[in-house]
């Protein structure tokens, strides 16, 4: 059977979602309707309850909005070979990692078990981690020892030196993320032909961006060495590979890494002068590619995850408006709060209209 | 087996004692929905299983490193308060808190053996080197040194980073998940740039010995004394564990009593609901033990409560639980009709019926004295290694024996045994006549069981115009007496002409008028199925010609095996014979297998069983924990 045969269950799938995707002029419209209007339009009874606290509510509706994605990630993995889907669950474990950081903050810092419970995010069997250990874990030494002796073997170590010098577990949680990104590559590095170079440019740009926010975060925010910022970072499939990344993180000053990035990041981070600029442009960067990728990409499985990554971006926009409501910010915060996420659409126009 | 649907309402602190009287009579299923009563929404059993659940994950991480030896006795059964369960969880933890320490001492005894396994592999490396390496022992006025492991994958990205800090990093070995380094760079006053990229990356240091100018075996046995070290470190830590460990014993194997005891509550949280001191539970109990259950809550129940039942509902059918057949001999037979599916409440469990068809079947179609005591020796033979299943073994072996004596077949051999009746061989077209008829008989019974089973439910229009129901059976009948007269008179006849127009445009008018498309739709869609009803049963009845084709092709091919053993010389003729033999048994033997399944789950259980029911599974009270 051809490669295009085999897709096409796939594609057709990803066609039917991505018309759930907001457009940009739906974005107005969301940001300025209530809450009951919000809750039936995305059926998210929780947001009617008036009982539980406010912080509750958010977190059961964060939690939701989790089940949406996570249960179309599980639609969209059905069709696909066992190769296809590691790849798209290790880009949804990034969910079962946060509750790994959770936990291990949890119990280094001896938090309340219920509290800690819950702000675990339940997660489909295909997606959690086997933490339920971890989480029975009763005190710091029993965690490490379990880290120690299961797939994250590899951080324990780390893991025990932040609880032995009583170290900040930033180097921990950053070795996570690291591994997480370190995984996604390794599977795209293995995916067939068909998908190889449309995946390596959707995750490119993903992970040019995550490089470059870390490297200015890290060497200019955290005043970090270069060399422990270089570490820390994971070479891109774009165009900040590894060589991009030593030469970056060896120079001394913000404008002197955003003169020396490579095209076409030079070119779209011209002018910025903060670094939520600079993350503002990549985030609409990123975004434009991935709806490139959804549109044009001959790999199903670069789609899907395009429309995935699409789909998150917007379930974001859509948990702020509703924290903005639950916390009866005025009109103009959330608005403006839009604004701030998609700096590159024009929002006069759209109101507009 | 008839079920009431019962509800117990109690007070919340009977609940425990309740859920126990429930575990012990073995007859209740919970009925996991909640009540139609909205007030009752609070879960009363949730704070019960948490704390159950923390002592029980407690529990078995104590007796990982104190292992309960002797085995569990149940002893009286009592009530298991929360209050009680609380204190236990609280011991336990106190335990566990206590061995813990000795799990981490382990755990560092581990570590350190580990690091001498690498300093000992690290230095057999160095043996060949022409260097001074008590100087990569020291920091240097200019160069410091950090000789040491990290994991592989950190390796490429350590590597740019110690770049960038000035450093030059060295492989020198790579083994298993880690690889050796040497990284040497610049010494200063203030603590190495490197150092926490070195953390960051799990580099772990590996100490160079102060006398390396000895020889390599001295060393050697040096590493060697150390490993003896940790090994009595760790047998003396072992003794001390079990020393300590030695007066729990008893309070250990008590704390796994009460645990066994609180389960059943634990079990029943889901199927909980409670408003203030009133607790509401609900599930399914055979109509004949509803009388004991009630006798045995009055008997253990302090406070007063109400045990209400009633008949299942009609819209309640696919929630009732199904006992299954309690029978050892039916019980091989009933794992397989389970590979199918489960009968719904109502539904005539087919295993008993599932048994004999099969047993005929498979005798007709591997009827050999010989092979079949073959395979009913081999069940024999296997009956611990398969105890639930042995009995299937030995019960189509038999079967194989008896057609073997009516067919006068052993080990192939057709002259051996004067034949009950005849050989296949002997007359196929009366085989095959008989396989048709048994075909005919099996589908007619098939369909008058699945007719039973849909007026049980009270589906009369079903089980009148629905595919395989009465209608249908008088469309087939109708097919049968026309195909006969078409066989004897060489005429289908008029009245079954007409009887099987009349049933298919019955058949054709039902399902028009239950479709609901667009017109041309429903044209295709009612011709095709009408068409295909026809297809179905003539293709059905003849599929039954297997039984009999098989009976022929198991002397075919022991025929073929003569007459390849009398080609051979007298030792080839018995190998052959032996290997031939083995060939049908397992060949011919799986394929007759398979091709009874395939007849009975496609032929039988399609047309009177739907499977979609789920088994009677009672509270009870385990007499094994889980931790042993």
């Amino acid at each position: 059977m051809s490669h295009a045969a085999t897709q096409a269950y796939l594609n057709t799938r990803i066609s039917v979602m991505a018309t759930r995707l907001f457009a940009p002029q739906s974005l107005d419209r969301l940001a300025r309707m209530l809450l009951p209007e919000l809750a039936e339009q995305f059926g998210l009874t929780a947001l009617l309850d008036e009982q539980p606290a406010l912080a509750t509510r958010s977190r059961v509706v964060e939690q939701s909005l989790l089940h949406i994605l996570l249960a179309e990630l599980q639609i969209l993995l059905r069709p696909m070979n066992a190769a296809e889907r590691a790849l798209v669950l290790a880009w949804g474990q990034k969910y079962a990692l946060f509750n790994l950081k959770t936990l291990i903050r949890g119990k280094l810092y001896a938090l309340d078990q219920k509290e800690l419970r819950d702000h675990l995010y339940d997660l489909p069997p295909i997606i959690r981690l086997p933490h339920q250990e971890l989480f029975r874990a009763e005190n710091v030494l029993e965690l490490l020892r379990q880290l120690e002796s299961g797939q994250y073997h590899q951080i324990a170590r780390q893991a025990r030196e932040v609880y032995e010098k009583h170290r900040e577990p930033f180097a921990l949680e950053a070795a996570i993320d690291q591994r997480y990104y370190s995984t996604i590559v390794r599977h795209i590095m293995s995916s067939g032909d068909h998908h190889l170079n449309n995946l390596r440019q959707l995750m490119g740009a993903e992970l040019d961006r995550v490089a470059l926010l870390w490297l200015l975060r890290f060497r200019f925010t955290y005043h970090i060495s270069p060399s422990e910022t270089y570490y820390q970072l994971v070479p891109s499939t774009g165009v900040l590979n590894r060589e991009q990344l030593l030469k970056l993180a060896n120079l001394d000053s913000f404008e002197r890494v955003l003169e020396a990035l490579p095209a076409p990041l030079n070119a779209l981070l011209n002018g910025c002068h903060s670094l939520t600029e600079v993350q503002q442009q990549l985030h609409h960067a990123t975004r434009q590619a991935q709806r490139q990728m959804l549109i044009r990409s001959q790999s199903a499985v670069a789609r899907a995850l395009a429309y995935l990554m699409l789909r998150e971006a917007d379930l974001h926009v859509l948990f702020a408006i509703i924290q903005g409501r639950l916390l009866q910010f005025p009109q103009s915060t959330i608005t403006a709060a839009l604004e701030l996420n998609e700096p590159n659409t024009n929002w006069a126009e759209l109101r507009a209209a | 087996m008839l079920m009431k649907h019962v509800r117990l309402l109690v007070l919340t602190e009977d609940l425990p004692a309740a859920s126990l009287s429930l575990a012990e009579t073995l007859s209740f299923h919970p009925d996991l929905r909640p009540p139609t009563e909205t007030r009752l929404e609070t879960l009363p059993g949730r704070d019960y299983r948490e704390v159950f659940s923390q002592a029980q994950a407690r529990l078995t991480k104590i007796t990982r490193l104190i292992p309960l030896t002797t085995p569990p006795r149940f002893a009286a059964v009592r009530v298991i308060e929360i209050a009680e369960l609380r204190t236990l969880n609280a011991w336990l933890g106190d335990i566990w808190e206590q061995a813990s320490r000795y799990e981490e001492e382990l755990r560092r005894l581990d570590d350190a053996e580990r690091l001498i396994k690498e300093q000992q592999t690290a230095l057999e490396n160095f043996a060949d080197l022409n260097i001074d390496l008590r100087l990569l022992r020291n920091k240097t006025r200019f160069l410091e040194f950090h000789v040491g492991l990290l994991p592989r994958e950190h390796l490429r990205q350590l590597e740019g980073a110690a770049t960038l800090a000035g450093y030059i990093l060295s492989t020198y070995m790579q083994q298993g998940e880690n690889a050796h380094v040497v990284i040497v760079g610049p010494a200063g006053d203030k603590e190495s740039p490197l150092a926490p990229v070195l953390a960051a990356a799990g580099f772990q240091t590996l100490p160079i010995p102060l006398e390396l100018d000895r020889k390599p075996a001295e060393l050697q046995q040096d590493f060697a004394e150390q490993r003896v070290n940790l090994a009595a470190q760790r047998q003396t830590l072992h003794q001390q564990l079990q020393q300590w460990g030695e007066p729990f014993h008893a309070q250990l194997s008590a704390a796994r009593h009460t645990l066994l005891l609180a389960e059943p509550l634990v079990t029943l949280d889901a199927a909980l609901r409670s408003a203030g001191h009133l607790a509401h539970l609900a599930g399914w109990v055979p109509a004949t033990a509803v009388a004991t259950l009630e006798q045995r809550l009055q008997q253990s129940l302090t406070q007063p409560f109400d045990l209400t039942s009633r008949d299942p509902r009609p819209d309640e059918r696919k929630l009732v639980p199904t006992v299954p057949i309690k029978s050892r001999v039916l019980a091989p037979f009933a794992l397989l009709v389970k590979q199918y599916g489960i009968p719904a409440y109502g539904e005539i469990d087919p295993t008993p019926l599932f048994a004999v068809t099969f047993l005929l079947m498979f005798g007709m179609m591997f009827g050999d004295v010989g092979h079949g005591a073959v395979i009913a020796l081999a069940a024999i033979w296997a009956r611990h290694k398969i105890p639930d299943f042995y009995l299937f073994g030995v019960f189509a072996g038999i079967s194989s024996i008896a057609f073997g004596f009516i067919f006068g077949s052993i080990f192939g051999y057709e002259d051996v045994l004067p034949a009950l009746w005849m050989s296949p061989l002997h007359n196929p077209i009366l085989m095959l006549e008989v396989a048709l008829g048994w075909g005919i008989a099996f589908i007619i019974v098939a369909c008058l069981l699945g007719i039973y089973n849909r007026l049980a439910i009270g589906d009369v229009i079903g089980a009148v115009f629905e595919r395989h129901g009465v209608v249908n059976l008088l469309f087939y009948l109708a097919f049968l007496g026309g195909g006969f007269g078409l066989a004897i008179n060489g005429a289908f006849g008029i009245t079954a002409t007409l009887s099987v127009i009349v049933t298919l445009l019955a058949l054709a008018v039902f399902q028009w008028q239950h479709l609901h498309a667009p017109t041309g739709e429903k044209i295709l869609v009612v011709v095709i199925e009408t068409l295909d009803t026809i297809i179905v049963y003539l293709s059905n009845t003849l599929s039954f010609l297997r039984v009999s084709a098989f009976s022929l092709n198991h002397v075919a091919l022991a025929l073929a095996i003569f007459t390849l053993a009398d080609m051979m010389g007298s030792f080839g003729h018995v190998v052959t014979l032996i290997l031939g033999n083995i060939f049908i048994l397992v060949l011919e033997g799986g394929i007759v297998m398979i091709q009874v399944m395939r007849l009975q789950y496609y032929e039988g259980f399609s047309r009177y069983f739907s499977g979609d029911g789920h088994a009677f599974a009672p509270l009870r009270l385990r007499r094994e924990s889980v931790i042993n």
